[in-house]
């Protein structure tokens, strides 16, 4: 599904230039768990936003489904996020103007999805948020907050998830809802990759890569 | 669009602080438009006032004898005004055709005076009166012989043999105004036997300032083509002083333009550029679900089109009550010139938006080529 070649990437500090990744090459196949581990600093991130299409690599390829996505236009890679990725982040990004059901029907302001709402209304309902439908997000606890933003990246059932520490700022109950929610998803034939600090995932996954100082070490 | 109210209803101080900005642009410049404006016609009318300051007399004139008499003792056609009319070449106003006799008239020198009862103005352009005009029968007599001979308002003098009802007594003007008799032109050119004959045409020129710095050689040398029996004097002082006071006061608002401009420019680029700070992380995510540069880019310069628009009619409307309420105690004649004008209505709405889209140009452009790592960890 997804092959990652050769990416390096490198950063400008000062005159100096700091290797986030280095010659990182990966494969995921389809309905894989892969967790991406790693010291702060080791590149984990860089690599999600990279699969992910939002950074580019400074060489190298990312291939999904036979496209390289580093040769796309940024319209083409618009298109692959919107319709074959779902991001979650540790701090949510819910966009403090909008209630929750405005928030996850966001993806719908693109000309190419088209969200139908009882989706919505099923999706709130599986995550245990229906009643907070209308709801702002400052009005909603951290745990509520993370299932919206699980819900907007899953709304357009995409083929992939890429996950950015999803669980760092929940208590133990809610790290358990969302890692269920994603091994459900994953079962159902969804790839995910997440970045992760602890090992509470590790029981989730089909299998964890490990970084350091931007080189694959393990997986 | 939805997006967009949503997210000005949210942050009501940052959109606030921009219309803010936008509304102090607009407002004070139709508020200096305006004033400018009423400034001009200010001036245009204290300048008339100021008197004429063009006398077109017959060429072949001695100049020494026409200042030690006041006038020219020569005459010309009084077609000459009509030739003056139909040219473009030379910026005329107020045409007045004026004959001018000196008698001894009760053992006093006076002059009689004959003004054109309508003053002719070029290119049918119709302006306010800048002389009276006295009926047929009727004379206006200067201060100084009215005093001296005791002569009142409503008397029936007599001169050169025919009797005519004094309408007016002059006050005193302390020129040779006052020792003239004035007349209807038509009347005193029948009166001194000069039918159709003038021996002056008096003028308000405004081409006073010239590419080769001669205005009066460039005037003499336009009125040779059109009117080469005609010469012509030009009183210096006075036009260079209704130049340069309409220079000041065009100059005023060229220079106050761009200075408003630049400022309003830097405060609505501020305020944008705390918008996307503010909504950096926004930005991010917008560009992790699939919006592209432009699409995101679109929202804040959808935003900034409404901030210039809601700018553009409010600050039109502040603009305008404010010259409302201070023009007339600024302008003793102009204020009644002051009115809204919809032609800078109409610029505002169109020009207003465009502006605040520009003036955000630079930080939403700085935003969206941003990393998106980087903006989704702030």
């Amino acid at each position: 599904m997804l092959e990652v070649k050769n990416i390096t990437k490198q950063f400008n500090s000062g005159k100096n230039k700091v290797s986030a990744l280095s010659n990182i090459n990966l494969k995921v196949d389809t309905s894989e768990f892969v967790l991406v581990k790693g010291e702060s600093g080791s590149g984990k991130s860089t690599l999600l936003f990279t699969i992910g299409g939002m950074l580019n690599p400074t060489s190298g390829e990312v291939i999904v489904n036979g496209k390289n996505l580093i040769d796309l236009s940024e319209k083409e890679r618009g298109l692959y996020r919107a319709n074959k990725i779902g991001f979650v982040f540790q701090s949510y990004h819910l966009l403090p103007y909008l209630n929750v059901f405005d928030n996850i029907m966001l993806p719908n302001e693109l000309a190419t999805i088209k969200i139908d709402k009882e989706a919505v209304f099923t999706i709130v309902e599986e995550l245990g948020i229906k009643d907070r439908l209308y709801h702002k997000p400052s009005q909603l606890s951290a745990g509520e907050k993370q299932r919206v933003a699980l819900a907007r990246a899953l709304i357009v059932n995409p083929s992939l998830i890429l996950a950015d520490e999803p669980t760092g700022n929940l208590d133990e109950k809610n790290t358990i809802y969302v890692m269920n929610y994603l091994k459900a998803y994953q079962e159902k034939g969804g790839t995910v990759i997440m970045v992760t600090h602890g090992n509470l995932a590790d029981r989730y996954a089909t299998r964890t890569i490990r970084l350091d100082k931007g080189k694959l070490i393990s997986g | 669009m939805k997006l967009i109210l949503k997210e000005i209803r949210h942050r009501k101080f940052n959109f606030s602080m921009g219309l803010l900005g936008m509304i102090t642009i607009v407002g004070l410049v139709v508020f200096f438009y305006t004033m400018t404006r009423a400034t001009q016609q200010e001036t245009i009318r204290l300048t008339r006032d100021m008197g004429f300051n063009v006398r077109i007399i017959p060429g072949e004139t001695d100049i020494n004898q026409f200042w030690v008499d006041g006038y020219s003792k020569l005459s010309m056609s009084q077609e000459v005004v009509d030739k003056l009319v139909v040219q473009k070449s030379i910026n005329y106003a107020h045409l007045t055709a004026t004959l001018h006799k000196r008698i001894q008239w009760r053992d006093k020198q006076v002059v009689l005076t004959g003004i054109a009862s309508e003053e002719r103005e070029p290119s049918g352009a119709t302006k306010s009166k800048m002389i009276f005009a006295i009926e047929k029968g009727k004379v206006y007599l200067g201060y100084e012989i009215a005093n001296q001979l005791n002569i009142a308002e409503g008397d029936v003098i007599d001169i050169l043999g025919r009797q005519f009802e004094v309408s007016k007594t002059l006050t005193e003007s302390g020129s040779e105004d006052d020792v003239r008799i004035y007349f209807d032109l038509e009347t005193l050119q029948k009166l001194v036997k000069m039918e159709g004959r003038v021996n002056e045409v008096m003028a308000i020129n405004c081409m006073c300032s010239t590419k080769n710095g001669d205005p009066l050689g460039e005037l003499r040398a336009e009125l040779q083509k059109i009117a080469p029996e005609a010469e012509v004097i030009m009183k210096s002082s006075v036009a260079d002083a209704r130049e340069k006071q309409r220079k000041m006061t065009d100059q005023y608002f060229v220079y106050l333009f761009p200075i408003l401009l630049i400022i309003c420019a830097l405060w609505l680029a501020s305020v944008t550029m705390t918008n996307v700070k503010e909504r950096s992380s926004e930005i991010g995510i917008m560009r992790a679900l699939g919006f592209t540069s432009w699409k995101i880019s679109k929202q804040f310069f959808l935003r900034a089109l409404l901030l210039g628009f809601l700018g553009a009619l409010i600050g039109f409307a502040m603009g305008t009550i404010l010259s409302y309420q201070l023009g007339p105690n600024i302008f003793s004649v102009a204020k009644i010139s002051i009115a809204p004008n919809y032609t800078l209505l109409l610029l505002a709405i169109l020009i207003g938006p465009l502006f605040a889209a520009l003036a955000s140009l630079l930080p939403v452009l700085w935003a969206v080529n941003r990393d998106s790592a980087e903006l989704l960890k702030e």
